[in-house]
Parts: C-alpha cells; structure tokens; sequence
C-alpha cells in the first residue's frame, strides 16, 4: 500500500504553497474576523449555531471545498498532466479516494478551526461552548469531506466543475435547499446541520434530524462511485 | 538496462475506428508490429495522436480491437506495468522537481528501488545536470527528456510515443535516436509517431503511413521511401527555348506530358527518378540551356495523399 500515500503527498504538493492556498487561508478567516468584530462590541450572541451556520457552512465551507475539490484532478486533467497518472499500473479508484482524502482533508485543516475559534469567540458567557465547538466541528469536518467528493466528482464530469460547482453552491446550497421544504433531502448543508444537531441538539435544529447520518453516507459513496467510473472511463483527446 | 520480460513486445490493431460524434478521426486501421522500431508517419490531422491514445487506454475504440502485449489497454491499468507513454502534450507536475516526477513514476510501478530505477532513467536521457530543478523552470527539450525518463523508468516492453523529437536541439534529438536504437536492440517494441520524414528516414524500420484516419501504406521503410519517389510527378522547367525542349521532352516514354505557361515549361513525369535522369541529356541534345528545374507537388502532403489514393 505505497500508492495510496504518494498519490496523495504529491496531490498536496499540487495543492499548497500556491496563491489558492493563500487565498483560501483569507476566506476561513473571514467568520474569525466577524466574530472578533461581535466580541469588541458585545458579550457574545446567542444563536452561535444558526450564526455559523449561514456564515461557514452555507458560505465558506462549499467556497473552500469546490476550489480544492476541483483542482485536485480537475485542473490537471484539464492541462493533461493527468495523463502522466492515469498510465499507471494502478486503480482509478485510488486515485480518486487520494484526491479526495487530500482535498476534504485540506478544505476541514482551514474551516474546522475557523468555525471552533469564530464559535468561542461568538459563545455569550454560560453558553455551553464545548457542546457548540465539538458539534459545530464534527459538522463541517464530515461536510469537508463531502462536499470534497462531489465537487472532484463534478470537475471529472465536466470541464467546467469550478463554474457549475459555484452554481450548485449559491443557488442550490446557498438558497433554493434553505427555502422550499422537501429540498433540505438533497442537501449538503441540511445534512451538516443534521449531524451537528445529532452531536448537540440545543446547537441548531434540522429537518432531516437523525436521518442527516445515511444521507451523508449516501451521498457521499455515490459521489466516489461516480468519480471513480468517470475516471477509469476517461478520454483523453489528443490535437488530431 | 535488462532485458524485458513478461507479455510480449506486440502491438496490433485490428480494424481499429475511432470517431467523434460525426467526425471520424481513425477509419478501419489494422496493423501488428513487434520488437524494433516503428514509425506511425503522416501529416498533422492524420490521427496519429488518437491511435497511439486508443492504443494507451486512454480512448475506447470506437470499433476494433486494440491490444498491447495480447490485452486490451482500456480500462486495463495492469497494461502499464510493460508500458510507457511519452504523450505530446508538454503538462508535466511544473511543482515537482524532475527527479522527483521521474521517482514518482517510479513509486506507482512498485518497483523495489524507486530512487535506483529514477537516477538510471535520469542518466539515460542525459538530465542529470537539471533532475534537481523544478520541472516549471525547464526548456521544451528538457520537459521531453523527463516525460521520456519517466515513461521508461519501469523498463517497458512497449513504448509509444507521440512527437518525440518536438523541442529538442539536434544534439538531443542525436541521442534520443542510439537510445530508442538501443531500447530496440534488446527486443522492446517501440511505436513514435512523426509528421517529419527526416526523422523517420533516420530511425525507423518499419514505417506506417497515415493519412486522413486511414492506414495508406505499411512496410519497409525504403520500401516506403521508393513508393513516395516513383510517383507521378510534376517539374517546373525554365530554359533558353521552352517551346522546342517541350517538343524534346514529348518524345520521351516517360514524359507524359508537357506545357507552356508564363514563360515557364511544366512537365507531366511518370516517376521523379526517371525524369531526373533523363533530363540533362534531352537539353543537350536539344541544345537547349536549362536555368532551373524544380518539383512541384513535393510537399509530405501531397505524397500521403498520392498513397492513400493508390489503395
């Protein structure tokens, strides 16, 4: 098993150290700066939840995911260096779960530590800050990975993953799943909200409540199966 | 270098399409080569690049079957471990170093000594002084070189290459020719495309013509080479007295035919060494002063077109 791990050391090497990292860095620092900005003026809010909530999971989260998600194969697939990877005696699966691992694990480094400091700094005296920080945590950890998975999934599909992916994120994530009941099955930030409700309920309530468990699970595998057939079907055009 | 095992050095298409939508870019090709050195020659277009991709798995013939070492490579990753691709396309990991590509290689073929196997590979095509550079800062030359490092790191019995020589000074190009020679010599197969007649004149044995998806001619290559001189060809002839050379040329057999236009003589020829030959001696006797002959159709284009219409 020596695959798995260099595929992956040399995904991060393509992904850090760049200007998107830099970039990235700035955006999970945005909910921190809010939050120091609540803490000059006030003793902290009540609704740290549903705050953070439509702060990092409706916004940052699927930002940070959809550009490591997406440059993680997509962008070499699109300049052909890809190619270099893909003739190799190994499966396109591993492949696949590599990039994925080294894009959830990168987009959870940057936005699980923004949403425990902004959630700290939000908490009002006598909150239950650990009950808020660990269930908050545990949520966008597991949404990392997820939106991660779809995302490299979509730029393996398509060329244009970064603009599709930031269509699903704003106006599928970002408004419609928020807005019209029956939708909140098919989303990500629903299923988030679900798993930090099922760690601490007092945090934030959920429609989808204990079932959020299943459909990340779901959602998830199906997002890796698609990726890996996609992969191990993939068509490289040449100039002629 | 060892001697390769496992599959055999064979490399077949049989029937082989592949078409885009309406587009056909390969039409019903068959061929079968083995150890040695083969040419897949044509002009930019011809489908060199989407045969040598159906043949590294990485398109599904549309039709056909493609097969390296007696497997199919679509969808067939174990094909890789006696295979290597040198793709045409220059993207290579820019962030990695090249000796860190080449052992990358190195690492996804399992081989028991990565570092070993990448300073070998480096050696053989000559990158030492760069292998510690990051492969964003390399020249054209230098990308190609490292590509080839890292395709025959694992010791393939087949390698296939597109374009091989673009970028490189004739230096390079020198050494790339004794390399794959001598990757030849120990029983590998070895498939390039080329669009130069030049290179192939200099490094292939047997050559495959391609033009417009189709295969127009395969063999030998000074079988191929005869085949693209004793063609029907056209000369632009200038002389001291067009008119009565004409009459001259028209009463030879392998002049077909001769007119005047602007001052200058064009002249219908059977084969281009015949006429070549013949020349000189008809503007003697004639005592006419000949000021120039020139071919006219002797572009690669018009040859690949002459063999694909002779099938």
């Amino acid at each position: 098993m020596t695959i798995f791990p260099e595929v992956a050391r040399v995904t991060l090497r393509a992904l850090v150290g760049r200007r998107r990292t830099v970039l990235m860095l700035l955006l999970a620092g945005v909910p921190i700066l809010v939050g120091l900005l609540v803490r000059a003026n006030s003793d902290g809010i009540a609704e740290v939840g549903p705050t953070l909530d439509g702060l990092v999971v409706r916004i940052i989260l699927p930002l940070v995911a959809l550009v490591f998600g997406t440059a993680a194969l997509g962008s070499e697939l699109e300049d052909g260096s890809a190619v270099h990877l893909l003739t190799k005696p190994i499966s396109r699966t591993t492949i696949v779960l590599a990039k994925v691992a080294v894009a959830g694990t990168l987009t959870a480094a940057l936005t699980v530590p923004s949403t425990i400091v902004t959630a700290i700094l939000l908490a009002e005296p006598g909150a239950d800050v650990v009950g808020i920080t660990v269930s908050l945590g545990i949520g966008v950890f597991a949404g990392s990975y997820l939106y991660a998975s779809i995302f490299a999934a979509l730029s393996i599909l398509t060329s244009r993953g970064l603009l599709l992916g930031l269509g699903y994120a704003l106006i599928w994530e970002g408004l419609l799943a928020g807005l019209l009941p029956g939708t909140q099955v098919f989303s990500v930030r629903e299923y988030v909200r679900g798993i930090v409700h099922l760690v601490s309920p007092s945090v934030i309530d959920s429609v989808v409540g204990n079932a959020a468990v299943p459909y990340a699970a779901i959602a998830l595998v199906a997002a890796l199966a698609i990726a890996s057939y996609r992969l191990a079907t993939y068509e490289v055009r040449g100039s002629d | 270098m060892t001697a390769p095992a496992g599959p055999p050095a064979a490399i077949v298409l049989e029937r082989a399409s592949r078409w885009y939508g309406n587009v056909v870019a390969v039409n019903d090709v068959s061929f079968s080569v083995g150890a040695g050195i083969t040419s897949l020659l044509g002009p930019n277009g011809a489908g060199k690049t989407t045969i040598l991709h159906m043949l590294a798995g990485l398109l599904r013939p549309s039709a056909g079957r493609v097969l390296l070492g007696g497997q199919p490579a679509w969808r067939n990753p174990a094909v890789y471990r006696f295979v290597g691709l040198v793709p045409e396309r220059e993207a290579v990991y820019d962030f990695l170093t090249g000796r860190e590509f080449v052992e990358m290689c190195a690492k996804l073929q399992r081989l028991p000594d990565p570092a070993a196997a990448a300073a070998r590979a480096i050696a053989t095509v000559d990158l030492e002084p760069a292998a510690g550079r990051a492969i964003g800062t390399y020249s054209k030359g230098m990308r190609q070189r490292v590509k080839i490092a890292g395709a025959l790191v694992h010791d393939p019995t087949i390698l296939l290459l597109d374009e091989p020589f673009n970028g490189m000074d004739p230096r390079q190009r020198l050494h790339m020719i004794e390399l794959l020679r001598s990757m030849a010599a120990q029983g590998r197969a070895i498939l390039f495309s080329s669009h130069i007649l030049e290179e192939v004149e200099r490094l292939a044995e047997q050559v495959l013509v391609i033009n417009a998806g189709r295969l127009a001619a395969a063999g030998d290559y000074r079988q191929i080479r005869r085949l693209m001189t004793d063609r029907p060809h056209t000369f632009v002839v200038r002389s001291s007295d067009n008119r009565r050379l004409a009459a001259a040329f028209l009463a030879e057999p392998a002049v077909f035919g001769a007119e005047l236009q602007d001052g200058r003589l064009n002249v219908r020829v059977a084969e281009f060494s015949g006429f070549t030959r013949i020349v000189a001696r008809v503007a003697r006797d004639a005592a006419v002063t000949l000021y120039e002959v020139a071919p006219t159709d002797d572009s690669l284009e018009s040859v690949f077109a002459y063999l694909t219409s002779r099938r």
